[in-house]
């Protein structure tokens, strides 16, 4: 069953098109990486899943719920899709408790009490507990990202985006967020993934999307792309990322 | 050299300078500012809306403000108020405004503009991914302004926002073109009665000097203490 579907999803810049017919999907229990040069438009196509950047041609539909239709409440929607961002996007004016609460409590009209509780359970789930009272800024960016991720668990997402969710961080810490990661993966968690850690695609993505200049060029089941990609595009690009 | 000046009038007037003067000036510097404030951020907000006709008539309205002399501003708004509040109201006659009505209106339409222009600094200085992030929470625009964008915004802009507000205690002494008694007001009524203009006037700069002076000093203490929580 499809939890995500895109079909035919253009969008524009001016006169600049990002994103050209862009036909995917991703399955419940499903995890789907995204791959690309960099401007080819992924953050782009992740962003239109849950609408934060809109599309002029197309539809996308998560769970049935279609994204572009204008009826549709949109923050309900989001509130049921998890995001983790590059750069963590913690509220930095807010505890770690703090930033775990507040859309439980502001969308979900979860009470205070009930919201702590979850929020502890998500932040010991990613090894955090005892960081709940300090402030963003005082973590470092593993434990910031790991927070992030917590984040959007607390909501009880039916799935998750990631985009590029350790390309802003020291090498030694990325391997702790890909556990989170690779946890949530093996436990069944529907996720769409921009990223080019490649050994995380070879352990737990069912299927790789390769982008490049707004057009989905490869879509296949892990295995093949990383056996054989059909495009010269594709092989190039993993040459080039799996050198180093 | 200050042979023949009377500086006892000072000290026999100051209950009257204090008392009503610098309680009328620090009065109407506060609401000021708070309404100021309150208004200038929904102006900011109009200004950065994607609705065209919202931030165009926002724009138009700070930059009419800061185009106008204040002093002109007070002038307009002390006839104007009158009429305008009775339009409000539906009646015929222009409504009774004290002049201190009359000031606070005056000043926090004055002064939103001005911190209107700050408080569009500090929303633009916040970075689009925490809008984001709000947004994929499931925040809509109005809970995202005000958990996420506003509270930032106001924390990075507070320094400047208080420096303007020094500005305005400063400014609020040209209510006294309307014989208003504000702490200035207070002090030329005592100069003029007494015939000590020079004593009275410099008392009033050295008042005027020290308060602002203090204020700013705290102004920069604050500014390294609001820092949000950093790296220990
Ligand atoms: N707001 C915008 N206005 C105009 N062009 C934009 C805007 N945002 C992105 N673009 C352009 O759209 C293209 C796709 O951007 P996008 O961020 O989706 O790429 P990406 O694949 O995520 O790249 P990266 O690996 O660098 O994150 C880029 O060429 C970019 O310059
Ligand atoms: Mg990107």
């Amino acid at each position: 069953m499809a939890m995500i579907e895109m079909n035919q999803v253009s969008k524009w810049y001016g006169a600049f098109q990002v994103l050209k017919d862009c036909t995917t999907g991703v399955d419940k229990g499903e995890v789907v990486v995204v791959c690309g040069p960099s401007g080819s438009g992924k953050s782009t196509l992740i962003k239109c899943v849950n609408a934060l950047e809109p599309f002029q041609q197309g539809s996308i539909t998560v769970d049935g719920v279609s994204v572009g239709d204008p009826r549709t409440d949109l923050p309900r929607l989001r509130a049921r899709v998890g995001m983790v961002f590059q750069h963590f996007e913690l509220f930095p004016h807010m505890s770690v408790v703090d930033n775990l609460t507040l859309a439980q409590v502001k969308v979900l009209d979860r009470s205070r009490e009930e919201a702590v509780q979850r929020a502890l359970r998500y932040l010991e789930r990613v090894g955090l507990k005892e960081h709940a009272p300090r402030y963003p800024g005082q973590l470092s960016g593993g434990q910031q990202q790991r927070v992030a991720i917590a984040r959007a668990l607390a909501m009880d997402p039916i799935a998750m985006l990631f985009d590029e969710p350790t390309s802003a961080l020291d090498p030694e810490m990325i391997n702790e967020v890909l556990d989170v990661m690779v946890e949530l993966a093996t436990e069944g968690m529907t996720m769409m993934v921009v990223t080019h850690e490649m050994g995380f695609a070879r352990e737990v993505a069912n299927r790789v999307i390769f982008m490049d200049r707004g057009e989905i060029v490869e879509d296949a089941p892990k295995d093949d792309f990383f056996g054989k990609p059909r495009s010269e595009r594709a092989a190039q690009f993993l040459s080039k990322i799996l050198r180093h | 050299m200050f042979a023949g000046f009377d500086w006892d009038v000072i000290w026999r007037s100051l209950p009257y300078l204090f008392r009503e003067g610098m309680t009328f000036t620090l009065t109407l510097t506060a609401l000021a500012m708070t309404l100021g404030v309150v208004f200038g951020t929904a102006l900011a907000m109009m200004r950065l809306s994607a609705f065209k006709v919202l931030a165009a008539v926002a724009g138009a309205y700070v930059n009419l403000m800061r185009s106008v002399p204040l002093v002109l501003v007070i002038f307009w708004f002390y006839f104007l108020v009158p009429w305008i509040g009775g339009w409000l109201i539906g009646a015929r006659q222009p409504i009774q405004v004290g002049a201190f009505m009359s000031s606070v209106v005056t000043f926090t339409l004055f002064e939103a503009a001005y911190y209107c222009e700050i408080m569009r600094a500090g929303i633009q200085s916040i970075p689009r991914g925490q809008v984001w992030a709000g947004y994929a929470l499931g925040l809509n625009y109005r809970q995202t302004m005000a958990a996420i964008v506003l509270p930032q915004a106001f924390r990075n802009m507070l320094p400047v926002l208080l420096t303007q507000t020094i500005i305005l205690f400063q400014d609020t002494s040209l209510v006294y073109v309307l014989s208003i008694t504000d702490f200035l007001g207070a002090a030329s009524k005592v100069a003029q009665r007494d015939g000590r203009l020079v004593e009275m006037y410099l008392f009033v700069a050295v008042v005027y000097f020290i308060i602002s002076y203090l204020l700013s000093h705290q102004v920069r203490r604050l500014q390294t203490r609001l820092a949000v929580p950093g790296p220990a």
